[in-house]
């Protein structure tokens, strides 16, 4: 996409976002719901990864979904707009006859092999879920009903557990390894979105909320931890922007390993950057209807969607595949570099 | 619960910081600098009779607790004398323990007077280069031959050997595989570091330079069976008996090099002055000192449990494991935060701090690492499944 044009589709979002934001959680209707489902409908944003080549860059998208992160939004940008167009283009369905969103196992880590229990994750608006297999076989289940996660804003639901599913297509390794690589790195871009709202959040109180008649931004001690958290925030967004680049213009191995690498980094220090906003704003913060819990939840989920610091980590430590042995024989999974799940 | 210390003890706080305040940070530098023993502050403390303080009267000590000895080690540490005055006198302090509890009487008699009155320094030898903390895969070697057993093998890490005339030794009297348990064959000596048949060699080594740490390559050392530390085979039992003391030890140690530390960096914290006012004032070096004198706080009352419960005879392995854990924290934290507070002064060897810092990291490795000490409670008090 060319700047001028990315810049538009971004400001495009960003006066969606703060249109159609939740101001607290008592806001959460169906009608706000259904009124800014509809507005982000209106914006087409699932044509950008739906053409090969995709019309907008891994880099785009993960912008994009910084921008959907910083504002409490009840919209599935990601589930419906970023990641199921994504797997529909990677399997070759150039035109899809549904609105599908992705299925998690119900943890909501990446699937287990077929069948295991599923949920429909970001599921406003969709249709139906892909559930994509350890051995990258790709199937289309149903929707169950509403089930509920600590994150209020997300939509999720069951996926029943009788229903078979039909299989779309199969992921070869490589794109299964492009697949699960990009999955991360969007999740992971939402995340940093959040985070970094919450903490510019927290320091705007800073600067305006006063006690012993100074602005409490003033003490040093206030002033560390907003610094401290600042820190943990650039480091987050560095490891998430580095790896949409990888998936842009590296070999999708050094990819996969970015995007691991920026989970582990978000599902730590993201956390831990709402916790030291949330100590900022102190009392109100922990109010219901204080905006922070909604960040807070949002992020503390996020660290365990897809892949959590203890599956990065110990995936992270094993050895680098063997560049010598035979060539793969397509399978997604299992290899030596791969446990049998995907994580 | 009764929070306070008797007056024996407060005494014991009193008279050991009067005793010891004439050595000063130039006398401690000087020492660290030099890699030099502090003869005079040695000499100090035994004329001060302090040095048999667990030792029992009949031997010429005093016979008190762990209580006061933690309270005498965490003062000479606090004094400013950090991890070079501790570890001058740390073994004659409990060391002889194993030998109080099972030595024959003639090697009590032998030895224990001496110890107390400061005219025999020992060092502890159990850690070697093949067996750090897994104390049962030592092979230094006693083969019985006669009256007396001939020893070959090699140490590590053996505090004070150069000065020490004499060393609690721990050998092998049988090889790992020909007993039944491991920790079976172990045979603990009390004997003469004869330099013709032991080589030492000082370890170069980051901080506590007053007191060397040593390599010690023993070749075929005679050692008298009257050495011998109670029954052959039972060495390891009887060191187990040290342990928990050992970690108490140390504990306090850490301690009072934290509690020094944290002393100095409040004084300068209050004199120096940067943009027109105390650096003290500033919250950015306020907080961490307030947290470290929490931290300190709390680590030494689970200290005062741990020599409590001990010296009652009750279990005491959690609290002196978490004493260890706690007070090694606090200690490092505390001289850490001492010596940012003296920004670049702090890395100057002219203040102190620098020594403390130095000091202080090693209690986070010795004698026991602190993540052996969360393998124990793990495993011991949380009844989870042992991971190593």
């Amino acid at each position: 996409m060319q700047t001028e044009e990315f810049t538009l589709v971004r400001d495009m979002l960003r006066s969606f976002a703060t249109r159609h934001r939740v101001g607290s959680a008592d806001e959460v209707t169906p009608r706000t719901r259904a009124a800014a489902r509809q507005a982000l409908d209106e914006l087409g944003l699932a044509e950008l990864r739906r053409s090969s080549p995709p019309a907008a860059t891994v880099q785009e998208c993960a912008l994009l979904a910084e921008e959907h992160g910083r504002q409490p939004l009840t919209t599935s940008l990601l589930g419906t707009a970023l990641l199921a167009p994504e797997l529909s283009r990677l399997l070759g369905i150039t035109a899809p006859t549904s609105l599908p969103t992705i299925a998690l196992a119900r943890d909501l880590r990446f699937p287990a092999q077929h069948p295991s229990p599923l949920v429909a994750w970001d599921c406003d608006a969709a249709d139906g879920a892909l559930h994509v297999a350890p051995d990258g076989t790709v199937r289309q289940v149903a929707l169950g009903p509403p089930t509920r996660t600590a994150d209020l804003l997300r939509s999720v639901r069951a996926v029943p557990d009788d229903g078979e599913g039909e299989i779309v297509g199969r992921l070869g390794a490589e794109a299964g390894q492009r697949w699960q690589s990009y999955a991360l790195v969007v999740v992971t871009a939402e995340l940093v979105g959040a985070v970094d709202a919450f903490v510019e959040l927290s320091t705007d109180y800073a600067r305006d909320r006063r006690q012993y008649g100074k602005r409490i931004g003033s003490f040093q001690a206030v002033q560390h931890l907003l610094a401290d958290a600042r820190v943990l925030v650039e480091a987050c967004a560095s490891a998430t922007r580095y790896a949409a680049w990888c998936l842009d213009h590296e070999p999708v191995d050094r990819a996969l390993t970015a995007a691991r690498v920026a989970k582990a980094e978000v599902n730590t220090s993201a956390v831990e950057a709402v916790y030291t906003g949330m100590q900022v704003f102190g009392g109100v913060a922990q109010t219901w209807e204080h905006v922070a819990h909604l960040y807070l939840r949002r992020v503390l989920v996020g660290a365990d969607l897809l892949a959590t610091t203890a599956d990065l980590l110990t995936t992270l430590a094993e050895p680098a595949p063997d560049k010598s042995s035979p060539a793969d024989t397509g399978a997604l999974t299992p290899t030596a570099a791969e446990p049998e799940t995907i994580r | 619960m009764d929070f306070e210390l008797t007056e024996d003890q407060e005494t014991i706080r009193k008279a050991v910081a009067g005793l010891l305040r004439d050595f000063d940070d130039r006398y401690w530098m000087e020492k660290d600098r030099d890699h030099a023993f502090p003869e005079e502050f040695y000499a100090t403390v035994a004329g001060g009779g302090w040095l048999g303080i667990t030792i029992p009267e009949e031997y010429g000590g005093h016979g008190l607790g762990i209580t006061e000895a933690t309270l005498l080690l965490e003062e000479v540490a606090r004094s400013g004398g950090g991890m070079n005055a501790a570890s001058a006198i740390h073994l004659s302090i409990f060391g002889m323990h194993p030998v109080v509890v099972h030595g024959s009487d003639e090697l009590k008699r032998r030895t224990l007077p001496r110890v107390a009155d400061g005219d025999l320094h020992v060092c502890f030898g159990v850690t070697e280069p093949g067996a750090g903390l897994d104390t049962t895969r030592i092979t230094t070697y006693a083969r019985r031959d006669g009256d007396h057993y001939v020893v070959s093998g090699r140490k590590v890490w053996i505090s004070k050997a150069v000065e020490s005339e004499k060393i609690l030794l721990l050998t092998r009297t049988s090889r790992r595989d020909e007993v039944a348990k491991p920790t079976d064959g172990m045979t603990l000596f009390l004997t003469d570091l004869d330099r013709d048949h032991v080589d030492i060699r000082p370890i170069p080594k980051m901080g506590r330079n007053a007191v060397t740490s040593n390599e010690l390559f023993i070749d075929e050392l005679r050692v008298p069976a009257r050495d011998r530390v109670g029954e052959e085979g039972q060495g390891f039992r009887y060191l187990l008996d040290g342990l928990n003391p050992e970690r108490m030890l140390i504990a306090a140690e850490a301690l009072g090099i934290g509690r020094v530390a944290l002393d100095r960096a409040v004084a300068y914290g209050c004199d120096r002055e940067v943009f027109g006012r105390p650096i003290g004032m500033n919250q950015g070096i306020q907080f961490p000192l307030a947290d470290s004198l929490a931290r300190l706080d709390a680590a030494e009352l689970v200290l005062r449990k741990a020599t409590w419960l001990y010296d009652r005879g009750r279990p005491c392995g959690r609290e002196a494991n978490t004493a260890k854990y706690l007070c090694a924290d606090a200690g490092f934290t505390a001289a850490d935060r001492a010596l940012q507070t003296h920004g670049g002064m702090g890395y100057s060897e002219e203040y102190p701090v620098a020594r403390f810092f130095r000091e202080a990291r090693l209690m986070r490795i010795a004698p026991v690492s602190q993540e052996m000490v969360l393998n124990y409670l793990g495993s011991h008090t949380l009844g989870l499944p042992r991971s190593y």
